[in-house]
């Protein structure tokens, strides 16, 4: 089977949440809090266990690209639709000690919520803080990546939502083709900050959720360089080994006069 | 809708949002496209990544202008000024489409020696009646046209409303004379140029706050997208209609459109986005009180209505379609009486009610405030929240002797009488009030057959999916057993007003554990049959005046053209414009007046721009769209000496509404305040006008001032900040539906203000922290978001600062917050009485609203200083 | 009431007092408002999830390490033929401690019921899978152990059972400095800013805890023999270099281990178990001086758990620290 990827391409996104909306309507995820963030229009501020579509609003005191705002100083306001980013080598997978979490044949993370009994151990080995243990239930939640829909054919709730594309569906390589392009004809534009996120040089070997956007990855709350925790489990290893080892020794001195 | 209306001949949105793909220029004012019509702005997005340039003017940088290409802010209240200096350019840059003005609108056309503009007359047009605070529109007429017919202005009440039928008569406007060249002092082009020549861009900087560079920037991207190649389109929604002047900046644009000509072409149109799912149906099959189905108008008690024919006298043109009229009030009445209804009887014509008054909301509700109304029925409505000076609508409740609420949820308008800020503060007690309150159930969409109407005249039919839980029931259920429980008390009463109620046909089928009225057999009735053998009609052109048929709204005849062929659910679009998915009235035509796509000789202005366009060799009109036009009236038809109705007008006339077939850039009727657009500003301003020193309100805009409703001068040292509410993409309109859902009330929960960064630091407001923001109408608190999406303006040579509320909050629901409407004022613009909501006066207070009692009542005591 | 200077100064006045008697509610992450500059984090707010576990966790890297120790303690002493009774009873905190921490560790899932859950799969590159395993191997062995030494005890003891029960111990003194130990890799392999920075340190601190914690607990119990006392000082010894290196690492990240409540309690129990114990042991041997230390050195090693669960979810409330560090990177 085809390898499913989201590309969100914030250049287009008009921030309406319909992407939140409609995800939480398909996949009956409950309310996240009613709390008023003052931060601009983001009042969900993360994803989390019953968020997994989060959009974001992002005021800054630069242009965007060619665009003319008469304002007094120089404005932008850019959305984007944060998401699980499914990851080629997923922190919460490789922790995850019940198996709950695995890889699906269309490649992405999925949690068995019949298998989780919410140990907690993925919340702190997810490198993008998407995974979270919902308080009122026990487990832990994130993006299926609508793999019920997917596998009846149909495209996950928020790209069908999203009125313009902003939220894109498809083959891993097709989409990741049409992003680079999309980055490319952007610059052309003028929108000299363009960029394409998706971090396939680190330890996460590539993410199935890509974000064009414009900006630093972390103007977006985007880790610049995750790193899958099981890249430290080497050296953490040797320690506690060798430490044992250690403290073996020292007990025999210990009792051995 | 009468600024399109008596512009175009149609109030209604012209073309759909996907035509926005054809625009190579849009200009989005007054409206929040993107947060109000997300969906539809899809298309906007989509054609500015294909090189459209998208324009965004408001005085706010909302999500809209995040994604358009160019944002100008606007202070509240002075679009005309604006709109005003882009004709203006337009004029004086010689900017204008000269083949598509001089065949396609009255531009040409020579006016009356007796009409005096407003630059003569201090802000005021000939004709103004100062003791009746109206114009006799005759000085409006085209020179020679007969002004008798156009006079007659009867009842206590003004005239004028959402039909252009309403202004008594119709004057005879296809006899004029024209200036081709468009140099005779008194045709349209050169009143045009004179009345706007002190709408310049040095204006627009000092009273809009918008730079002069960008101000021309615009005009000149939007300009240029016109002539045979280019088009623009423009899209409004409440931004511009809330306003005093409301009817008359959408005129602006529309006169706009017309000299760039980009009506009837795609691309161009104006896109008026009305809100709510079926808010143009709302208009169509109307909740209004003026007009009947397919916007004829309702009889006006007095001399007009004492008999059918002087009715249908007073309300049809000799020449343009409207000459049809007779046919859609009978058949309409068919429809209404059935049989009971005979040509002896003019059809049940004397059992219609009669416009008496003011009967609009702000009409009947000040009415309900002075204890004359018994009772009401909201449905699907809240006032309470939504109303204009909702705390007044709040108190007038109280005076009620019942109320049935109608809605999902139980509303701020339905526990008004336990649960409102008056309640709580101890300045209602609930024991006191009369008011028994019903509340009833109702059903939602995927509850019940029925059909949207949307902004884009598109119906769609929606199906039911489940069965509304418990009582709760749809509007046709509630209204069909209502009827007949009312009609049932009315056989065993036979006096004479009950006559009508009981000629009423209303034996439609119903199915069901709860007898359900077939909403089809509504949507056929809706488009008209022959009575004879009840065959369903397939148009209104085969309509008849001698009750031979029957047609609940001739606007949508074709929807149901025959047995089971219900068009409203067909959902197979077969091109661009969408056919076959859907019907658009009329007739399915997408874009209105597309024969001006075409030159007056029937050839496609251009390939990159076509349309429709004339078959010489099928003898017809073809192309990408039903031809807004008689599908064989040639190009070159030239109408003999006395023809009449549509007959009468020649093959290049495209806007077949109007008797001259003529795009009015000039209204010559049909508005209460002008022929053409004067800037006046809102009753509550910061400046004095500009433009009319001597004329600072719209003369004819009705205040309602009264205790509970008063307004501050302008300026106001009290109140020194601009005021402008609005909606966002979370919430929808009072919030019922959106403050009631978990999903969308954790969307934006707590109620808040907008303002500028500027503001704040002069106030000293951090951001976040409460504040409260009071008018003379009422005081609310609110969290102040501080950002640089709110400017501080220039107006002047003084810094004005511009306060934003959006109104989705109340007292009940998950997401609760004080009322935004409690700000604002009962107002009625002059033609379509709609409340001033985008453009007033406030003062805004650090802290919590409990924590500033004695302060409020400070500033609302100290006596009004002008400045 | 006519218009004067003086009511438009009052108008001024009121609006000065509305300012003044304001209160600040709702946030923002700085005057005048909240925007995102250059290679700012948006809005401050944190980019990774807090660690979710609750009392029970710390408490259990706690009496396991205790456990896995005394475990180990007790074969040791075993092999070198120490005194009976010391074996004996590190094994019996073997085993209690190892029945007490199933309890506590259950009680923090969210879904306690599915406890067995952790047994569906053995991944050797998830450090919590390992722990478990690692606690029922080890709870296993536990028993083993004490079961054939209370019957060699009572009498009933023969060869085979003297075998399992070395067996029993050697096993179960692997398990146990793993049970100890592998608490470090658990916290110090994931994404956590402070505890994934500090991952190669914080084995060598949970052990060096869980090594003083059991010669402590065999102190208390009144084991006050030359062994247990050289246990004591080096743990107290090690805690003290750790106290001193700790104090040393100010880059950003180790922020949580110097300031607020975590910093205070790591500090607070660093000394403790450190400086403070090390100098009761070194002042005197005498037997109240050493229980002093041991209940010191005991309380300073329970603390510090907690210290690093707090501090690492101090360290996620900083998306600039982690920013930095992967920039560097």
């Amino acid at each position: 089977m085809s390898v499913s990827a989201f590309l969100t391409d914030s250049t287009v996104c008009i921030g309406c949440k319909a992407c939140e909306v409609a995800c939480k309507e398909w996949n009956d995820v409950p309310a996240d809090g009613m709390i008023w963030s003052g931060l601009s229009y983001d009042n969900t501020q993360s994803l989390g266990a019953s968020t997994w579509r989060h959009v974001m609003f992002l005021e800054q005191p630069q242009a965007a690209g060619p665009q003319l705002a008469e304002t007094a100083d120089p404005f932008r306001w850019v959305f984007l639709s944060d998401v699980c980013k499914h990851c080629g080598k997923a922190g919460c997978l490789e922790a995850c000690p019940t198996g709950a979490i695995m890889r699906t044949d269309i490649g992405s993370v999925l949690v068995q919520k019949d298998v989780c009994n919410g140990c907690g151990y993925c919340v702190v080995t997810c490198p993008f803080g998407v995974i979270d243990r919902r308080q009122t239930d026990g487990r832990a939640f994130k993006c299926t990546f609508c793999y019920d829909r997917q596998k009846a054919g149909l495209i996950p709730a928020c790209a069908k939502a999203c009125p313009t594309q902003s939220i894109q569906f498809g083959e891993l390589n097709d989409l990741q083709q049409r992003a680079r392009n999309r980055v490319q004809e952007l610059q052309e534009r003028g929108y000299h900050d363009a960029r394409l996120y998706d971090p396939q040089e680190t330890s996460v070997q590539g993410v199935h959720a890509f974000f064009v956007i414009l900006g630093e990855p972390e103007n977006y709350n985007l880790p610049p360089a995750p790193e899958v925790p099981t890249t430290y489990l080497k050296s953490a290893w040797t320690s506690a080994l060798l430490c044992s080892a250690i403290a073996f020794g020292i007990i025999c001195l210990a009792f051995a006069r | 809708m009468p600024g399109l209306g008596t512009t175009y001949g149609r109030g209604g949105a012209t073309s759909s949002p996907k035509d926005l793909l054809n625009s190579d220029a849009i200009l989005i004012m007054g409206s929040n496209m993107a947060e109000n019509h997300p969906v539809a702005f899809q298309w906007v997005v989509e054609a500015k990544e294909k090189g459209t340039t998208v324009i965004h003017v408001d005085p706010r940088f909302s999500r809209t202008s995040a994604l358009a290409n160019m944002w100008l802010p606007l202070r509240a209240g002075s679009d005309i000024i604006f709109l005003g200096a882009l004709i203006r350019h337009v004029l004086e840059n010689d900017l204008f489409f000269r083949e598509y003005l001089v065949h396609y609108t009255n531009a040409p056309i020579l006016i009356s020696e007796k009409f005096i503009d407003t630059e003569e007359l201090e802000g005021l047009f000939s004709g103004w009646k100062p003791e009746e605070k109206s114009y006799d529109p005759a000085s409006w007429l085209y020179e020679g046209v007969d002004a008798e017919g156009a006079k007659k202005n009867e009842g206590n009440e003004k005239e004028g409303g959402h039909s252009q039928h309403g202004v008594g008569g119709q004057p005879d406007l296809n006899r004029y004379r024209t200036d081709n060249t468009l140099q005779h002092p008194r045709c349209v082009f050169q009143l045009l140029k004179r009345h706007f020549a002190r709408y310049t861009p040095e204006m627009v900087e000092q009273y809009c706050g918008v730079s002069k560079e960008s101000f021309l920037r615009v005009a000149d991207v939007y300009c240029k997208a016109s002539g045979p190649e280019k088009t623009g389109g423009i899209c409004y929604a409440v931004g511009w209609t809330q306003h005093s002047s409301g009817v008359q900046i959408i005129r602006c644009a529309a006169i706009l459109q017309l000299l760039l000509g980009n009506m009837g072409r795609p691309g161009g149109g104006i896109m008026a986005l009305r809100g709510h799912a079926s808010i143009q149906g709302c208009t169509d099959i109307p909740t209004l009180f003026d007009t009947l189905p397919g916007y004829l108008s309702m009889p006006k008690f007095g001399d007009s209505s004492k008999s059918l024919a002087k009715y249908i006298a007073e309300n049809t043109p000799r020449t343009g379609w409207w000459k049809n009229f007779d046919k859609y009030i009978v058949s309409l009445l068919k429809a209404y009486y059935g049989d009971a209804a005979t040509p002896e009887n003019e059809f049940g014509f004397q059992w219609l009610p009669r416009v008496t008054g003011d009967h609009s909301h702000q009409g009947y509700w000040l009415d309900m405030m002075d204890g004359k109304m018994d009772g009401i029925f909201i449905m699907g409505e809240n006032p309470a929240v939504a109303g204009p000076n909702s705390g007044m609508e709040r108190r007038a409740l109280s005076k009620l002797k019942w109320l049935v609420v109608r809605d999902l949820v139980d509303t701020e308008t339905s526990s008004f009488w336990c649960d409102a800020p008056e309640v709580r503060s101890g300045e209602i007690n609930p024991e006191d009030i009369q008011t028994e309150v019903f509340l009833m159930p109702a059903a939602g969409h995927a509850e019940k057959d029925g059909t949207f109407t949307n902004t884009q005249r598109l119906l769609q039919w929606h199906q039911k999916a489940v069965e509304p839980p418990g009582d709760s029931r749809s509007e046709n259920w509630f209204m069909f057993h209502l009827g007949n429980l009312v009609r049932e008390k009315a056989r065993k009463d036979p006096q004479p007003r009950n006559a009508g109620l009981l000629a009423l046909t209303w034996n439609y089928s119903t199915e069901g554990p709860h007898a359900e009225p077939s909403a089809e057999e509504v949507l056929q009735e809706i488009n008209g049959y022959t009575v004879a053998d009840r065959k369903l009609v397939p148009g209104f052109a085969v309509l008849k005046a001698d009750g031979s048929t029957a047609c609940g709204a001739w606007i949508y005849a074709g929807v149901f053209p025959k047995a089971g062929e219900n068009r409203a659910n067909e959902r197979d679009s077969k091109d661009f414009y969408g056919h076959g998915w859907g019907w658009a009235w009329p007739a399915d035509r997408r874009i209105l007046y597309n024969r001006a796509s075409a030159r007056p000789d029937g050839t496609p202005w251009s390939e990159r721009k076509k349309l429709v366009w004339w078959d010489s060799e099928d003898k017809k009109w073809t192309g990408n769209d039903v031809p807004d036009f008689v599908a064989t009236k040639p190009p070159n038809y030239v109408p003999g000496e006395n023809a009449e109705g549509d007959d009468a007008l020649a093959g290049d006339k495209p806007f077949i509404l109007h008797a001259d077939g003529l795009g009015w850039i000039w209204v010559p009727s049909g508005l209460m305040d002008g022929p053409l657009p004067a800037h006046y500003e809102p009753f509550e301003s910061p400046v004095r006008n500009p433009i009319y020193p001597e004329q600072q309100i719209n003369p004819v805009a009705s205040s309602k001032t009264r205790r509970g409703n008063e307004y501050a001068s302008s300026p106001d040292s009290r109140f020194p900040y601009v005021l402008t509410t609005y909606r966002l993409t979370e919430h929808h309109t009072a919030g019922g539906m959106s403050r009631t859902l978990s999903h969308l009330a954790e969307l934006q929960p707590e109620m808040f203000c907008e303002i500028s960064v500027g503001m704040a630091t002069a106030l000293g407001i951090q951001p976040g922290e409460f504040v409260t923001v009071v008018t003379l109408r009422g005081a609310i608190e609110a969290h102040a978001l501080v950002t640089p999406r709110v400017q501080t303006l220039e107006i002047d040579g003084k810094t004005v600062y511009q306060v934003g509320v959006p109104f989705h909050w109340g007292y009940s629901g998950l997401a609760k917050g004080d009322i935004g409407n409690d700000l604002i004022a009962i107002s009625e613009e002059p033609n379509v009485r709609i409340m001033e909501s985008k453009g007033l006066l406030c003062n805004l207070l650090r802290g919590r609203h409990a924590d500033n009692m004695e302060k409020v009542r400070e500033l609302l005591e100290a006596e009004r200083i002008a400045q | 009431m006519k218009a004067t200077k003086a009511t438009e100064d009052r108008l001024d006045e009121i609006r000065r007092q509305a300012a003044e008697s304001a209160q600040l509610a709702g946030r923002g992450n700085g005057a005048p408002a909240p925007q995102i500059r250059g290679k700012g984090s948006y809005y401050g707010l944190p980019v990774l999830k807090a660690p979710v576990w609750t009392w029970e966790v710390p408490l259990y890297f706690f009496i396991g390490g205790v456990a896995g120790l005394s475990s180990c303690v007790g074969f040791i002493a075993h092999l070198f033929g120490n005194d009976p009774a010391l074996v004996r009873d590190a094994l019996w905190i073997a085993l209690i401690g190892a029945a007490l921490c199933p309890v506590f560790l259950i009680a923090d899932l969210g879904r306690p019921a599915r406890f067995l859950n952790m047994l569906r799969v053995a991944k050797i590159r998830s450090p919590m899978s390992v722990g478990a395993w690692v606690l029922v191997a080890f709870s296993g062995c536990a028993f083993v152990a004490l079961l054939a030494t209370e019957l060699m005890v009572r009498g009933y003891g023969n060869t085979l059972i003297a075998d399992i029960g070395w067996a029993g111990e050697i096993t179960g003194a692997v398990t146990g400095l793993l049970l100890a130990a592998y608490t470090g890799v658990l916290i110090g392999a994931t994404a956590n800013p402070v505890w994934s920075q500090n991952r190669t340190v914080i084995p060598a601190h949970f052990l060096t805890g869980a090594l003083g914690s059991a010669a402590a607990a065999l102190e208390l119990l009144g084991f006050l023999i030359p062994a247990t006392q050289d246990l004591g000082l080096t743990a107290a010894g090690i805690e003290t270099t750790l106290l001193i290196y700790f104090e040393f690492r100010r880059a950003p990240v180790n922020a949580p281990l110097h300031h607020g409540k975590s910093g205070i309690a790591f500090r607070v129990a660093g000394t403790m178990a450190g400086p403070v114990s090390l100098c009761l042991r070194l002042v005197s041997h005498a037997a109240p001086m050493r229980m002093a230390a041991a209940i010191c050195f005991l309380t300073g090693a329970l603390i510090t758990r907690y210290a690093w669960i707090w501090a690492g979810r101090a360290s996620v409330k900083d998306p600039e620290v982690l920013f930095q560090l992967q920039r560097k990177a």
